[in-house]
């Protein structure tokens, strides 16, 4: 009886435990994407240059804004085709933190809408008939136009490190939603979206830097 | 903070990972022929033994093939017409037939991985022969896909 009452007491105790509640806005932030420099360095098939804009409400709601530039500029390994694209991108979204607590660790579920629009360059030098043998130097289709649009359901999760300094990631399932692609083929590549396909994953690795007045107090809390 | 730092290094080797050679494994680009009877509409396995050239190259399209209800050609790369010579031979007979196939041709390509090809589509048939009574175009796009093309009705020559 009394370690039941002792329990039921520590329960109730807990769920009594106040949460305080943040102020409406709680500052803004802006990030850069570490992970692509590092890939950039390492000399991987495309790579992308990308920061990014956020605002805070209730250290719960997150509009974000994210741009950047993707490159991609590649050889094929078994032919001498190459392509290459370089754009930028844009996305627009909400982050949700849902940790309800306020001790500067956030775990994001989010959405993005994303969008980009470049042109791009494909050549094979070897390309030439093989039956009728006629050559005309190989095939260059340069400046090719394209669109594309698609969402980007992410997953992230940031700790503080510093003052106005933190950390973080996400982890993304892109899905195209609207494209508009050569009817030569469709490029191996798409700024913003990674090597295109019906789906693909992407991340991110930010570093985010606090910024506001109201960042600070929420800090000293 | 080691850790945090491990953590990274570990996300962004997973980001710039491997990656494979992922090419359509059926990529090249025929135009299918189908034979079938003139009189009976059916598909037909011709009696007698079968050659294709194409005029403009040396180069032999199909062999000899024996038995055939049908055969898969290549198509030139940049011509706007193919004019290909069927050669039907039997027990002492030899004949040949001349189809000329009008198309237009778009560059294709899939990854800087896999080899670019042509893709063709078929705006016209004709012929001059003494064994083909008509010739249908029933698929004109010609890319990947391996259906049916064209078909080529014959007199009397099937099994």
């Amino acid at each position: 009886m009394l370690v039941s009452s002792l329990f039921c007491a520590r329960i109730c105790a807990k769920t009594e435990e106040v949460i305080p509640k943040a102020p409406v806005f709680c500052g803004a932030a802006v990030h850069v994407d570490l992970a692509g420099p590092v890939m950039k360095a390492v000399g991987t098939r495309f790579d992308q240059l990308e920061c990014g804009a956020r605002l805070n409400f209730r250290d719960h709601y997150f509009p974000i804004c994210e741009l950047g530039i993707g490159e991609s500029d590649r050889e094929g390994r078994t032919t001498s085709n190459t392509f290459h694209a370089r754009a930028p991108y844009f996305r627009v979204g909400m982050d949700y933190n849902a940790n309800k607590k306020h001790n500067g660790n956030r775990m994001f579920i989010g959405l993005r809408y994303a969008f980009t629009s470049f042109n791009y360059d494909f050549r094979a030098p070897d390309f030439q008939d093989p039956v009728w043998l006629t050559d005309k130097g190989g095939l260059s289709m340069t400046s090719q136009s394209a669109r594309m649009q698609w969402l980007e359901a992410c997953l992230g999760f940031e700790t503080k490190l510093w003052s106005f300094l933190r950390l973080g990631w996400t982890i993304r399932f892109k899905k195209p939603l609207h494209k508009k692609f050569p009817q030569e083929g469709d490029p191996y590549y798409v700024p913003g979206f990674g090597k295109y396909g019906n789906s693909t994953f992407g991340g991110t690795c930010n570093l985010i830097f606090d910024v506001g007045r109201t960042s600070k107090k929420m800090n000293k809390k | 903070m080691r850790r945090c730092a491990f953590a990274y290094a570990a996300i962004c080797l997973a980001l710039t990972g491997c990656e494979g050679i992922d090419c359509t494994l059926n990529n090249v680009v025929l135009c299918h022929y189908n034979f079938y009877s003139s009189e009976t509409g059916t598909l037909v396995s011709l009696a007698d033994t079968l050659t294709v050239t194409a005029q403009g190259t040396d180069s032999v399209l199909y062999n000899q093939g024996a038995n055939l209800t049908g055969v898969s050609l290549p198509m030139s790369y940049y011509s706007d017409a193919d004019t290909l010579v069927f050669t039907l031979q039997g027990d002492g007979y030899r004949t040949q037939s001349t189809v000329r196939v009008e198309k237009s041709n778009t560059e294709h390509y899939e990854s800087p991985d896999c080899p670019a090809t042509m893709f063709h589509y078929l705006s016209g048939v004709s012929f001059s022969s003494m064994v083909i009574d008509s010739i249908v175009i029933k698929r004109a796009e010609v890319d990947y896909l391996q259906d049916e093309n064209i078909r080529v009705y014959f007199h009397n020559v099937g099994e």
